[in-house]
């Protein structure tokens, strides 16, 4: 599904990552670890292909075709979503609007999705203003319920939200990238979490730490988890040399 | 009757003597480059309304169809060709051309230019010694007609002025809402509108007027409005504006009188081409109580240029007000020149504030909706529509939303 091969990006004049090499099956959902700055977030934001992220080597490929040369809206065409970790703020743009865009009309399925996610309330507000952190988080998977993309990226899904927030929120990533069918899994997904609360709820395939650039281990994320709770991130560069 | 003639020809001097007198915002115009614009047949039903004035009048917002409103006034040019009040509201309401209502009703005249100075300027001055209609409307006491009023001032011949006159009076407890739009026909790029609007508002009365403007792209337009608020009366005032004119200037002013007075005013802009554009409003809160707000969205593109003034005056220790003013700019040519006066006289418990903000849009955000899958364009036509759909405090759900498609429609061709 996805491919990632020996990237390099820059942001504002600085190289963040330098020699990223990663791959993602269909139906395959990966976690991606790294201390502050590592790059996880400009890793994302790449993939998206958001402005002011310049791949300066390398290469992206999504379902075997280099995505380099599309705008970022030609990738959400494609199939590929983001739920941001920190959402703009869209005032006199309601969520209830952008989510009609999103899905062309289908008011119904809007109202399906907001429920589910405990957004109902937040339709007729401006996106993003006033939004406290639990419902800036449930408003981002709100969209991506409805682009339903192939490739879901998700950035720190459970940063500044309770723990009851968090179980809705790691129970609807679960039903997005469709961990509980056994056979007919297509939706892959690569998550940043700093925490790792999200592993309760959702099964994640591989763990990636990201540092200094570039993939240092990859391996079972709660194993990952455990070894950094106990060792470090430092850890990771020393046993990989 | 002696009284009454003195008091015409009073006003018709002081307004010869200001027919040269220059307005003290916006660019000076040359009336006589301009001819009177003519008279019109009168039709019978709305029906008879040719295609291109029903467009027209659309795309200032008002919809010529039987049972869209409860009252209708047209005006083509000089003339009133068409005004029905629905059955459902005879009795509730009078509208009519105000040449005919100052004829019924000798007693009006007590409100003629009673606000508005006759010889403020050339505008002004030009519409008593020209007169060229208006509507009248009255709503009488204690009726609340939620179904609105529509107003609508065409001009469909080139190169002329229509210079009208508006008089609304609410009286006491009544309600009204009033939607005004004002065009030219398709293919009438150039002339002069100068709009004279006087509104009395009675004690517990309440009055929203939407105003759309939408005109050709040398239009000239002056309107000259003031009203006046009796005692818990309430008053909101929206003008929307998005096409691209020569110049407006206009700088409404709400006189409150009466006690707990609440009167809010919403600029809606969006300036393209050479516009030039001075709006705002003006608050002058003298009773105790009153309060306000005076909000403007504006969007400048390519080579226009736009003042947005607010001005608040108090002269009651209870009063306060709030000012507003958001712009966004487009082009590296386009000009937002934002001017906010707030003045306590004598009342130093007033509570007057302004915030005001002007900058592009943000790159953040035009990003984020791409990422949904919206074009760079639709993405910023998207925030431009959310930036200028300014929540309206205390008018109807059926008129927000009709402001709402004013703005959906006008903007399609926002980019």
């Amino acid at each position: 599904m996805l491919e990632i091969k020996e990237l390099g990006v820059r942001v504002g004049g600085e190289e963040v990552l330098q020699d990223v090499n990663l791959e993602i099956g269909p139906g395959e959902v990966h976690i991606l670890l790294g201390p502050n700055g590592a790059g996880k977030t400009t890793l994302l934001m790449a993939i998206m292909g958001m402005p002011g992220y310049e791949v300066t080597r390398g290469d992206i490929l999504f379902q075997g075709e280099s995505i380099l040369p599309l705008t970022v809206e030609e990738r959400a065409k494609m199939g590929i979503g983001m739920a941001f970790q920190k959402m703009p703020v869209i005032p006199g743009v309601k969520l209830k609007t952008l989510g009609e865009i999103i899905v062309n009309g289908g008011s119904s399925l809007i109202e399906e999705v907001a429920e589910k996610l405990n957004c109902t309330y937040l339709l007729e507000r401006s996106i993003g203003l006033g939004f406290s952190g639990g419902e800036a988080k449930r408003a981002e998977l709100f969209q991506l319920f409805l682009q339903r993309p192939l490739l879901s990226l998700i950035d720190e899904p459970e940063s500044g939200v309770d723990l009851d927030n968090i179980a809705l929120i790691g129970k609807a990533l679960s039903e997005l990238l469709e961990r509980e069918q056994v056979k007919t899994k297509k939706r892959s997904g690569l998550i940043i979490t700093h925490t790792g609360y999200i592993l309760e709820y959702l099964n994640a395939d591989v763990g990636h730490v990201l540092m200094e650039g570039r993939i240092v281990c990859r391996g079972n994320p709660r194993d990952l988890f455990v070894d950094i709770r106990e060792k470090g991130y430092q850890e990771c560069l020393r046993c990989e040399r | 009757m002696k009284v009454k003639e003195d008091y015409l020809r009073e006003i018709k001097e002081r307004a010869e003597k200001a027919l040269n007198k220059k307005a003290l915002l916006g660019p000076d115009v040359d009336l006589n480059e301009f001819y009177l614009c003519s008279s019109q047949e009168e039709v019978d039903s709305v029906e008879s309304i040719s295609a291109s004035l029903r467009e027209a009048a659309l795309y200032a917002g008002v919809e010529l169809e039987e049972n869209k409103s409860s009252a209708t006034y047209l005006q083509v040019d000089r003339s009133a060709v068409y005004q029905k009040i629905q059955d459902a509201f005879q009795g509730k309401l009078e509208i009519m051309a105000v040449s005919e209502a100052l004829e019924k009703y000798p007693e009006l005249l007590e409100y003629w230019w009673g606000l508005v100075p006759v010889d403020a300027d050339k505008y002004t001055a030009f519409s008593e010694i020209c007169p060229m209609e208006g509507y009248f409307i009255r709503v009488f006491a204690h009726q609340k007609i939620e179904v609105p009023l529509q107003a609508c001032l065409l001009l469909s011949e080139e190169s002329r002025i229509q210079s009208v006159h508006n008089l609304v009076i609410l009286e006491e407890g009544a309600e009204a809402n009033l939607i005004t739009g004002c065009a030219s026909v398709r293919g009438n790029e150039s002339g002069v509108h100068i709009g004279v609007s006087e509104f009395y508002l009675g004690d517990n009365s309440r009055l929203t007027f939407t105003m759309v403007h939408n005109w050709g792209e040398n239009f000239h337009v002056r309107p000259r409005t003031v009203v006046k608020m009796g005692n818990n009366s309430f008053y909101s005032n929206t003008y929307v504006l998005l096409k691209p004119l020569s110049s407006l200037q206009t700088f409404p002013q709400a006189i409150m009188e009466g006690e707990n007075a609440d009167a809010n005013f919403q600029s809606i802009v969006f300036a393209k081409g050479d516009s030039y554009i001075d709006v705002g409003s003006s608050l002058l809160l003298k009773g105790g109580g009153c309060r306000g707000n005076s909000i403007s969205r504006v969007c400048a593109a390519d080579s226009s240029k736009v003042y947005t003034r607010g001005k608040l005056i108090s002269y009651h220790d209870e009063a306060q007000a709030h000012l507003e003013c958001k712009g966004i700019l487009f082009s590296q040519r386009a000009e937002i020149i934002s001017i906010p006066e707030l003045e306590v006289h004598g009342a130093p418990r007033s509570r007057l504030s302004h915030e005001a903000a002007v900058g592009p849009i943000e790159e953040e955000a035009v990003n984020y909706l791409r990422s949904r899958g919206l074009s760079r364009e639709e993405s910023l036509s998207l925030i431009t529509r959310g930036f200028l759909n300014i929540d309206i405090p205390g008018i109807p759900v059926v008129l927000k939303q009709y402001i709402d498609e004013v703005i959906r429609l006008t903007s399609r061709d926002i980019m």
